[in-house]
């Protein structure tokens, strides 16, 4: 049984992927997403009441299965070479050689490992990696559909091309879900660059000038973040002669070794998971359509990177490379939400906030004590459902009125009134307690008590987080004090609205199951070591029940009140958005956003973190070398 | 949750906000007496809030009750956590959720000034915030424990042990107390620059609970200050004083700042010299 339901998870979603480039009618296609989503979310659960558990699957472990495995680690570098020598971009040929090197020298160069005791090792890291990805990346695929139709309308195509679109990112999830489960890694590391593949077909899916710059871009970051992850293998191949994720992790093996292979292996992830300096990436990707930016976000790709981190946790425990990427990890955490504080496009602003959440999660690897990794698997969980909701609602909106800029939404609750909720709670949810991102937070910062540094570092981010979000919501539901641009949505399909408010659902009531996901997550005999501890939660979600219902109610009764005429400094004057004012003169009213750019603008403070980060970077390998 | 804590909470929830009620009236006294007026009475706060209750007045949103109803639930909610001896950085994360709602519900509404006031709202939450945090993290390391019963419980006064984090902690309370020179996003008196900032779209009802969560605000943050002196509630309570005095004093001597001046200058400076004592505690 727990054969079939790794097999459905992983192969499942790579056939009917295939399967929608052979039937290309849209209503097939729709048939396909849906039943995907069914059959993953399905086996997800089902392989959760069997965890934790080991398998070997055929499909995984046959000698087969690690031949294409070695395979792969070719035919990934030849393939992104070739790219890169058709769009004559020297970084992607150069890491693309690179990586055809190391693989060339594990080949031919190295002993073989020693054979990996079970191809499928799932723990409650693993499976929180699962569920996010069949769970919401199958709701951001629904998504899609409506979307991509409405997208290629816009567009005018002659042939669609969302058979190619949809076999990417149902592939997608079937990839992710097979590099949270492997045991071994080079199978570890073929899922690892067809997911880099897959988010390069997926960013450059639209073509323009713009969409295949970011691709590459996306491209040749990633490539380099291979490289680091293949010699990070290659070198654990050569000092330990082994292959197996499991047997890596334990901080035995490690004692009085160099931390290098894991210092490298710790900075692709970084890499993957767009930490500063490699926000770039992430950055761009917001050029592809919005469910892609919505996966690589959320479900997938950016999560590989925090995945990794927390996996190689327990050896970071008390060692000098822990201590730095918890710096560098908090590091990020504080620049990148400096950066998104400054922004008015609403991706942009996601993007960092993103960059900037990961960096928290990655400081809790760095930890790496029990309680902190729980508390960092705890947030990549939350931030996963939290954020595709928030990339929803935005891609939403942003279809409704052609802009993504903040000052464009400002009070689009009067617009389109369920996505800017959705979105307004979603961001409450990224900041307010008692929901899982907060507490989260909180238990990072107090996991983090040994790293004074690190712990400021959160506080301040933590504050600019909080600005940051409540703005956000403030802006969409800002009241208007002189006419009124309310034209209802044109546009609303079940389709996007379902995954919406399904999303909703689950960021909010997982942030209030947190601390049990928490309580699940850790050890057991790991006693509760956060002072006041997380039973202070449950009677803190009774007063927020009792808050929100007493606050529903009182909005029940205001929203029948006649509203004051607002406040202006002036009476209302006859043209449109003018009012007469002080020295009776007529004065055009005008509202924005303060952005405080000369504290938080994005050229000089990118250049300046960015030098940080370098520096933090060169520390976590120097470190680790000498 | 044993039957001690479960009245010291009931406590803590009755008690809070009278508290705060009675240092704004104290606020206005002592403020007069400094300007040479009589001021009004000391009770005078709890008859304008009793004032404001029986009024009823066209909201400027639909949304601004509910915020206003958040608000006041997270401000006892942080004053109940103090008096239960619970975390006291998760009571400090309660008690800002309480001004994002705030916020929100002058966001909500339809005067410009309100918008505007609630934009200095959020620089002020970001100003004051990580300096605060570093604040407790400091006390937190010194009592060796995050709840409030072992803050409370510390071996002598912590003062001595993070003499840095003063400065920081009187600019909280300036910002909290609506006091100049950080009276920025909201002035006491309409006819300022700003009107009346983050408040001016409250009105009636909604007003009076949003003073009495500003009261339970109070009562927090001057809480969190008496921790420094704590070794017996009488120095608390004269800590506490302390820092209130100081805060008037301030205000009647000094001019608004901008928030650029609060962001740019106040807020760094403060943050170093927390952050300094907080890494010279775990040197020592």
């Amino acid at each position: 049984m727990i054969d079939a339901y790794i097999g459905l998870l992983v192969l499942w979603p790579v056939a009917a992927g295939l399967a929608c480039l052979v039937l290309r009618a849209p209503a097939l296609r729709s048939m396909l997403v849906m039943a995907t989503a069914a059959v993953l979310a399905a086996a997800a659960v089902g392989l959760a009441t069997q965890a934790p558990l080991t398998a070997s699957p055929a499909f995984l472990a046959s000698a087969t299965a690690l031949h294409v495995a070695q395979a792969a680690s070719f035919l990934f570098p030849v393939y992104f070479l070739l790219m890169g020598l058709k769009e004559k971009h020297p970084l992607v040929i150069v890491f693309a050689l690179l990586q055809l090197g190391l693989a060339a020298f594990g080949e031919f160069g190295l002993a073989a490992p020693a054979e990996v005791k079970t191809a499928v090792v799932c723990d409650g890291l693993s499976l929180a990696l699962v569920l996010v990805v069949s769970l919401v990346g199958s709701l951001i695929s629904i998504f899609a559909l409506p979307y991509m139709k409405h997208h290629e309308e816009h567009l005018h195509l002659k042939t669609s091309r969302q058979p190619q679109f949809f076999m990417i990112l149902l592939a997608f999830l079937g990839f992710m879900n097979g590099l949270a489960l492997s045991n071994n890694l080079h199978v570890f590391s073929a899922f690892y660059e067809a997911t880099t593949l897959c988010s390069f077909l997926l960013i450059g899916h639209d073509q323009t000038a713009d969409a295949k710059k970011s691709g590459l871009r996306a491209l040749w970051m990633n490539s380099m973040g291979g490289v680091f992850l293949h010699a990070g293998i290659l070198l654990i191949q050569k000092q330990h002669g082994i292959a197996d994720i499991q047997a890596l992790v334990s901080p035995a093996l490690w004692t009085g070794t160099t931390l290098l292979p894991l210092a490298l292996i710790a900075m692709a992830a970084c890499v993957k998971a767009a930490q500063l300096p490699f926000q770039a990436w992430l950055l761009g990707a917001m050029v592809a359509p919005t469910p892609v930016s919505a996966l690589l976000h959320s479900s997938t790709m950016v999560k590989v990177g925090v995945f990794v981190c927390l996996r190689l946790a327990p050896v970071f425990e008390g060692t000098s490379t822990g201590r730095v990427l918890t710096l560098a990890g908090a590091f990020t955490f504080l620049a990148a939400s400096a950066l998104a504080l400054g922004q008015s496009n609403a991706k942009k602003i996601l993007a960092y906030s993103t960059a900037a959440n990961l960096g928290l999660i990655i400081a809790c690897a760095g930890i790496g004590t029990p309680v902190a990794i729980a508390a960092g698997v705890v947030l990549m969980v939350i931030h996963a459902c939290t954020k595709g909701l928030l990339f929803l609602c935005v891609g939403d909106m942003e279809q409704t009125i052609g802009s993504r800029d903040l000052e464009d939404l400002r009070g689009m609750i009067a617009t389109s009134p369920v996505t800017a909720l959705a979105a307004s709670a979603g961001s409450m949810a990224m900041v307010l307690p008692p929901l899982g991102m907060l507490v989260g937070k909180w238990a990072a910062l107090e996991a983090a008590a040994a790293s004074p540094v690190s712990m400021v570092m959160m506080a301040v981010g933590s504050a600019l987080g909080v600005v940051c979000w409540v703005r956000f919501t403030g802006t969409l539901m800002s009241g208007v004090s002189m006419g009124s641009k309310a034209d209802p949505a044109a546009h609303t399909s079940s389709l996007s609205t379902g995954p919406i408010l399904t999303m909703l659902a689950g960021a909010v009531g997982l942030g209030m199951a947190a601390p049990w996901l928490n309580a699940m997550l850790l050890p057991a005999g790991v006693g509760n070591a956060l002072g006041g501890g997380w039973g202070l939660m449950p009677p803190l979600f009774i007063t927020a029940m009792l808050a929100w219902i007493v606050g529903i109610k009182v909005l029940g009764r205001q929203s029948q009140a006649k509203l004051a005429t607002p406040y202006i400094g002036g009476l209302p004057s006859k043209e449109a958005g003018s009012f007469v004012g002080a020295l009776g003169r007529n004065w055009t009213l005008s509202e924005g956003n303060e952005y405080a750019t000369e504290f938080f603008g994005e050229p000089k403070l990118t250049k300046l973190a960015g030098v940080v980060a370098v520096a933090l970077l060169l520390a976590l390998v120097g470190g680790a070398l000498i | 949750m044993n039957l001690n804590t479960f009245y010291l909470a009931v406590a803590g929830l009755i008690l809070a906000p009278l508290v705060g009620g009675l240092v704004a009236g104290v606020d206005r006294v002592v403020t007069a007496r400094l300007q040479s007026r009589m001021g009004p009475p000391l009770m005078q706060p709890f008859y304008d809030v009793g004032k404001l209750m029986s009024k009823v007045i066209a909201p400027a949103s639909h949304w601004q009750g509910m915020f206003v109803r958040w608000a006041l639930v997270a401000s006892l909610a942080s004053d109940v956590m103090l008096a239960a001896g619970a975390d006291v950085l998760m009571c400090f994360f309660v008690q800002a959720a309480s001004a994002s709602f705030v916020a929100l519900g002058a966001f909500c509404g339809n005067s410009p000034y309100s918008k505007l006031g609630a934009q200095r709202e959020l620089f002020q939450l970001l100003a004051y915030e990580p300096v605060f945090m570093v604040g407790i993290l400091c006390m937190a390391k010194a009592a060796g424990a995050f709840d409030a019963y072992s803050f409370m419980a510390a071996q002598g006064p912590l003062l001595f042990k993070m003499p840095l984090i003063v400065p920081g902690l009187l600019f909280v309370v300036l910002v909290k107390l609506r006091k100049s020179p950080f009276d920025i996003a909201a002035s006491h008196h309409m006819h300022q620059e700003v009107v009346r900032g983050v408040y001016t779209d409250y009105a009636g009802r909604d007003f009076a609970l949003l003073e009495i969560a500003h009261w339970a605000d109070v009562t927090v943050v001057l809480w969190i200050c008496s921790f420094l002196w704590a070794t017996s509630p009488l120095t608390m309570v004269v800590t506490a004083g302390l820092f209130l005095f100081a805060a008037l004093v301030i205000d009647n001597i000094s001019a608004r700042l901008t928030w650029r001046t609060m962001l740019g200058r106040v807020a760094p400076i403060t943050l170093i010299l927390a952050t300094a004592n907080l890494v010279w505690l775990y040197l020592e």
